[in-house]
């Protein structure tokens, strides 16, 4: 926690001062808008963080009830346990997956609504929203019709001649990956978009002057200037691709248990809250602290560019 | 109600079967649909509907045996012979989604004017959590745990003695029933129905009759089988090869387990509790660990499939019908159990829903498809030979959870 306070802290702590000397009023008056937001969170949000940090530290006594009548960090040390890396690891691989192939199929998607999407623009935006109109979990089983050994890709296959015998997809790294980028695209997209879309595009055409080539000028400028979008996009995937366990659950198989499952077995089968919730604390922390390095990266890249 | 196999049917009358008798379709509701084929649409609409009917919890504190309520109810006369308590106008029942006949609660509204509010859960969890919630079992009356927490629920004191003498069906039960373990004289809780655990399997791909459990760990069949993601059941199905107790809470006796069912695991496709049904129906696996039930449903689209209890023993599970320590109409609450031991209507929901309960009086009206398959209704050598899941005390399930999630990870 130190290590966050240091740099990043100060700095805004002297941007803080530096602006309320100027528009006390109008701050004071302004945050009277974002108290609604603050209760909302506070309440539904900071209260159960709150419980379960209480609950963590606790135990479940022999009639199964949980008790804080011992409190320790028992539950943390247990949930350290070298078994569950494997697990981990796998949540790892199938989050930076998914975030590379929606950042990699989301930036052109964007960069094209962007650019050429014209007044058609809100349509498009409109159209990559669509997925949500549905259940997440109903479209997830759609992909369990289209990928299963006599599912539509199969059979499309085998008619087509291209292959003889049905390919296992479904069950597999494969299929989890694909249902999951598929799940989270939108959330690259939307941010990607708005930042290729703040773009100046004379800063591009700038750069073609100054004799850059296309791709020159994508890699100095465009890319540059869009990596807050990059990033934005990648955190909004990324994270909630680490504690995702409907995909897996439902896409995936024997061989592919996530680090999620395994807490909501905890949970639920091993009716352990309080080492459940010492866990889950654990992985909040693993995400805080790559969502901090992954901000700080960022800081240090926006700096150079535009240096 | 119209038999099963009938040609006829429409494919509402088709579905709503399939969903009254699915008793396990109420583990994972959703993906049943959304696997059958059936709209998105569709599936809303049911979430729509499962999810309607009034809240129990805020319940309890706007009834409640007012001495106007009572009048009332002597005003439309239930016809007790025995001077039985007055009941209670109201009810409520907490069971799995489609576990019930068709129309077993209509006719017990009908039979005593009390109103009946019939709630459902879709999974284990949910349930325990809500009954569990205010310590006495959340408003609800009735509600319908695994036998395995009658004596957590006693000891918890979340559910009530029951009174026998407000039970005279009661002499309906089984002889077997009427002290099961779990419950000694049947004093906190009446059995409901019960099932095993076996295997099922595609006779199109796997030739012979297979009896025991080592075929689901055979090699050959790599990426074609499943287990129940149950860790209970998958320790029980090592246990059993291993000659040990389904029950054990030695820690060599489960690591011994534990290293069973990780040479298993990389011939399996995955570990379900939701999609086994759907899975074999599919041809996605030739062979899968399930539950009695989650075969009968299997034939339903595929008749040709197999079941078996293997012969090294089993896991035999049953449910039990219970009142909540803090029921705000228990006389209600005892009549409601004794409607549903009559030999009738235990025998039209068995009909129903597929399912056996230990009734006698029910036997003789339940339909042979159900009573003369030996793996719905096996013989006594067999049944004997079944165990039941022991309720495990915090520590001894931590020492299962964790080996299952190393086994997992």
């Amino acid at each position: 926690m130190t290590a966050a306070a240091t740099p990043a802290d100060v700095e805004s702590a002297r941007g803080a001062s530096r602006e309320s000397a100027g528009t006390r009023s109008a701050a004071a008056a302004t945050s009277v808008l974002v108290l609604p937001g603050v209760a909302w969170l506070g309440v539904f949000f900071l209260v159960p963080l709150a419980i379960m940090a209480v609950v963590s530290v606790g135990a479940v006594d022999s009639a199964g009830h949980i008790t804080l009548a011992n409190p320790s960090l028992r539950n943390y040390s247990h949930a350290l346990d070298p078994e569950f890396i494997p697990a981990l690891l796998r949540s790892i691989y199938y989050a930076a997956a998914t975030t590379l192939l929606s950042l990699a199929i989301g930036y052109p998607v964007a960069y094209w609504i962007s650019r050429y999407g014209g007044r058609h623009k809100v349509a498009l935006l409109i159209l990559v929203m669509l997925p949500f109109w549905t259940s997440y979990l109903i479209r997830t089983y759609a992909w369990v019709m289209i990928l299963r050994d006599n599912g539509v890709l199969n059979s499309v296959l085998l008619d087509s001649g291209v292959i003889d015998e049905p390919i296992p997809i479904l069950n597999t790294d494969v299929s989890v990956i694909l249902g999951m980028t598929y799940g989270f695209l939108p959330y690259a997209i939307l941010p990607l978009f708005v930042s290729i879309d703040r773009l100046d595009y004379s800063m591009v055409q700038a750069a073609r002057d100054l004799y850059a080539s296309g791709r020159g000028a994508f890699i100095h400028v465009t890319l540059p200037l869009t990596m807050p979008g990059l990033v934005a996009a990648g955190l909004l995937t990324f994270i909630p691709a680490l504690g995702d366990f409907v995909t897996p659950s439902v896409l995936g198989g024997a061989q592919t248990t996530t680090i999620a499952k395994l807490v909501q077995t905890i949970f639920t089968a091993g009716r352990d809250w309080p080492y459940g919730s010492a866990l889950g604390f654990l992985l909040m922390g693993v995400t805080i602290v790559g969502t901090l390095v992954a901000l700080r990266s960022l800081r240090r890249e926006v700096m150079g560019a535009s240096a | 109600m119209t038999e099963r196999d009938l040609p006829g049917m429409s494919f509402n009358e088709a579905l709503d079967q399939k969903l009254a008798q699915a008793k396990w379709s109420r583990r994972e509701f959703l993906g049943r649909v959304a696997a059958f084929g059936a709209a998105a649409a569709l599936t809303q609409l049911l979430i729509a509907c499962g999810q309607g009917g009034a809240s129990p919890t805020a319940v309890p504190a706007t009834t409640g045996p007012s001495p106007q309520g009572t009048t009332t109810a002597e005003a439309t006369a239930t016809p007790a012979p025995t001077p039985v308590p007055t009941p209670e106008k109201e009810l409520f029942v907490y069971n799995w989604d489609a576990y019930i006949g068709e129309d077993t609660v209509a006719k017990f509204q009908d039979k005593y004017g009390i109103k009946v509010t019939y709630d459902n859960f879709v999974d284990e969890s949910s349930q325990i959590g809500k009954i569990q919630s205010d310590g006495k079992g959340g408003g609800y009356d009735i509600h319908y745990p695994a036998s395995t927490w009658v004596q957590s629920f006693i000891t918890d004191g979340l559910i009530q003695k029951i009174d026998h003498s407000l039970i005279p069906n009661l002499k309906n039960l089984n002889a077997a029933w009427q002290s099961p373990d779990y419950d000694p004289g049947n004093a906190y809780s009446v059995p409901n129905f019960w099932w095993t655990t076996g295997y099922a399997w595609d006779p199109r791909d796997i030739s012979g009759n297979l009896t025991s459990w080592a075929e689901l760990w055979d090699p050959s069949r790599k990426n074609k089988m499943s287990m129940l993601d149950d860790l209970r059941e998958c320790f029980a199905a090592g246990a059993f090869r291993l000659g040990l107790s389904p029950n054990t809470t030695d820690l060599a006796e489960l690591d011994k387990i534990l290293q069973l069912l990780e040479q298993q695991k990389p011939l399996l496709r995955f570990y379900t509790a939701t999609d086994q049904i759907t899975d074999m129906v599919n041809e996605v696996v030739e062979m899968a660990h399930c539950w009695s039930g989650d075969w009968v449903q299997m034939t339903y689209d595929k008749p040709r499939l197999k079941y078996v209890i293997p012969s090294e023993g089993s896991i035999r599970g049953n449910d039990v019908m219970v009142i909540s320590s803090g029921a705000p109409h228990p006389i209600a609450a005892h009549l409601w159990i004794d409607f549903n031991l009559d030999g009738d209507v235990s025998a039209a929901s068995t009909n129903y829903i597929g399912y056996m309960g230990p009734n006698d009086a029910a036997l003789p009206k339940i339909d042979d498809y159900i009573k003369n398959d030996p793996r719905l209704n096996p013989p006594k050598e067999v049944l004997a030979e079944l165990i039941e899941l022991a309720y495990l005390k915090p520590d001894d399930l931590a020492h299962y959870t964790d080996r299952w999630n190393a086994l997992q990870a």
